[in-house]
């Protein structure tokens, strides 16, 4: 994206950003740039201008600077999503999401634009970003959540957890609900406890996937697909809300 | 000649005008319809307006139309005066002379033609253009076949739109270039195949037969042109549809 292309963008004004971010970002120099699907600030940084970097505020990982012994992430292949939403069904089937409205734990966000009288459809994956730095858990009073020290995963103690929602009000993400069921606050834990205590090697939705939009893996494996698309020279690699430094562990690319 | 011609079409319409009056050929007709088994046959094709000459050479000048299932229209001039058929070419060994009796039988279908029967006798690519091409030249009033546009698949995934208007009126396509080599005419057919997936596409199958980079858009592009997902299967058919459904019945709507 050039800078011709960026005039045309709203500016969404810096209302929104803490003091902090703000520093930080005017320190950062240009290096976050775009706007996309409902305005959120992304960063289009390549790989190779992210590795560059060689410091822990990277938004793509860099080599040796895993702080988790197994550093679960995924990467969505975005422009191959058909929102068909069968990942959905089989996260709702794998945890248990209830049916009630605003219960989710990964869903798809769908853009329509209008070029020359044809419509234009883009679908975006979206679930838990299991951030390095995450917001719900500064903020949880009672440590109901937490990184999990072996996975990185962002879990929950559903008994410690009161139901403040102070979580909800603080995720960049949204990703996080309120289950009446369990009377505590749910989220995305990469299917932790349904399927990678039982030895599967993927999420639900991973598995469910027909196109293969979402690929679950160790970003520290070498061996793993994720590994090889994060650190191929040259993509084009983003994440959502970059802005917030929360360093979020699911990547966005095209492919 | 001008005399010639004005004696001839003189001579003709006195000869219409006798037959149209005469109660002798007006009883013949109820008599044909009024039995038990009453043909579903448009009820003014049935008023012959052949003259005497024309009727015995060359059967009745004015078309056949079968109304049900669908309409086809039958020219006895193109098939005796043009094609230089015999009426025993066909009575009774193919058709029955009886006005309606073959429709009534229920036995006149495309697949028995395929057979080789009733029309099918000729019509079977050698001695005649095959049953299962150029489908407008017996069935006059093609788009009325068509299902209301667009399509929606929803197997495998939720969910595919076709509109057969931008393939055969924008791209010219005729029926047999789909049917029934790609696609069987029955309405979900392909969706019950197991076959009907994106790999058979891409071995030039089903929709990949022209999809396929250089007759039309690779089907591994453009994911999204022809996939709506969930979300714009909802809108096609929920409650707050918004757009494209005046051509589309709510499947729930008659329930």
């Amino acid at each position: 994206m050039n800078i011709e292309d960026l005039e045309k963008e709203i500016n969404e004004g810096i209302d929104s950003l803490p003091l902090q971010e703000r520093r930080k970002f005017l320190k950062m120099g240009l290096a976050v740039t775009g706007v996309f699907l409902g305005g959120s600030v992304l960063s289009l940084t390549s790989i190779s201008h992210a590795s560059n970097q060689k410091n822990a505020d990277s938004d793509i990982p860099v080599e040796g600077q895993y702080p988790y012994p197994k550093h679960y992430g995924m990467i969505m292949r975005q422009n191959r999503c058909v929102g068909c939403e069968l990942c959905v069904e089989a996260c709702k089937q794998t945890n248990h999401v209830p049916n009630d409205h605003g219960a989710w734990r990964t869903a798809i966000q769908e853009k329509i634009t209008t070029e020359n009288n044809t419509e234009k459809r883009e679908f975006r994956p979206v679930l838990c970003n299991q951030c390095n730095r995450p917001p719900c858990v500064r903020v949880c009073p009672t440590k109901a959540t937490y990184k999990d020290p072996e996975t990185g995963i962002v879990v929950m103690d559903y008994k410690k957890c009161i139901g403040c929602k102070t979580c909800m009000a603080a995720c960049p993400y949204n990703a996080r609900y309120f289950n009446e069921e369990k009377y505590a606050i749910d989220k995305c834990n990469f299917c932790i406890d349904t399927r990678l205590a039982e030895g599967k090697k993927e999420t639900a939705c991973a598995a469910a996937c027909p196109a293969r939009v979402r690929i679950f893996g160790d970003l520290k494996d070498k061996s793993t697909e994720i590994y090889r698309l994060l650190q191929t020279p040259d993509s084009k690699i983003w994440v959502l809300r970059p802005d917030t430094g929360a360093l979020p562990n699911v990547f966005y690319m095209n492919g | 000649m001008n005399q010639n011609t004005i004696k001839l079409m003189g001579a003709m319409l006195l000869a219409v005008s006798v037959l149209l009056a005469s109660p002798l050929v007006s009883s013949s007709y109820s008599a044909e319809t009024s039995g038990a088994e009453a043909p579903a046959v448009k009820g003014d094709t049935h008023k012959f307006l052949y003259d005497e000459h024309t009727r015995k050479n060359y059967g009745p000048k004015a078309d056949i139309v079968w109304a049900k299932p669908t309409e086809v229209t039958f020219s006895h001039v193109v098939h005796t005066k043009d094609a230089g058929l015999s009426c025993t070419s066909c009575h009774k060994g193919l058709f029955s002379m009886k006005a309606g009796a073959v429709l009534t039988s229920g036995k006149m279908t495309m697949a028995a033609m395929a057979e080789g029967k009733y029309c099918g006798t000729c019509h079977d690519g050698s001695t005649a253009f095959a049953t299962d091409t150029q489908c407008a030249s017996c069935h006059t009033k093609v788009e009325e076949l068509l299902p209301p546009d667009p399509i929606v698949w929803t197997k495998p995934v939720k969910a595919v739109l076709f509109y057969h208007k931008s393939h055969t009126e924008d791209y010219g396509l005729a029926c047999d270039e789909c049917h029934d080599s790609l696609f069987a005419m029955k309405k979900g057919a392909a969706e019950k195949a197991d076959d009907f997936t994106m790999k058979s596409l891409y071995e030039g199958k089903y929709c990949g037969k022209c999809h396929d980079g250089t007759t039309a858009f690779a089907s591994d592009t453009r994911c999204n042109t022809c996939h709506i997902g969930v979300k714009g299967y909802n809108r096609l058919f929920g409650n707050s549809a918004s757009h494209d459904t005046k051509s589309q019945k709510d499947p729930h709507a008659g329930k």
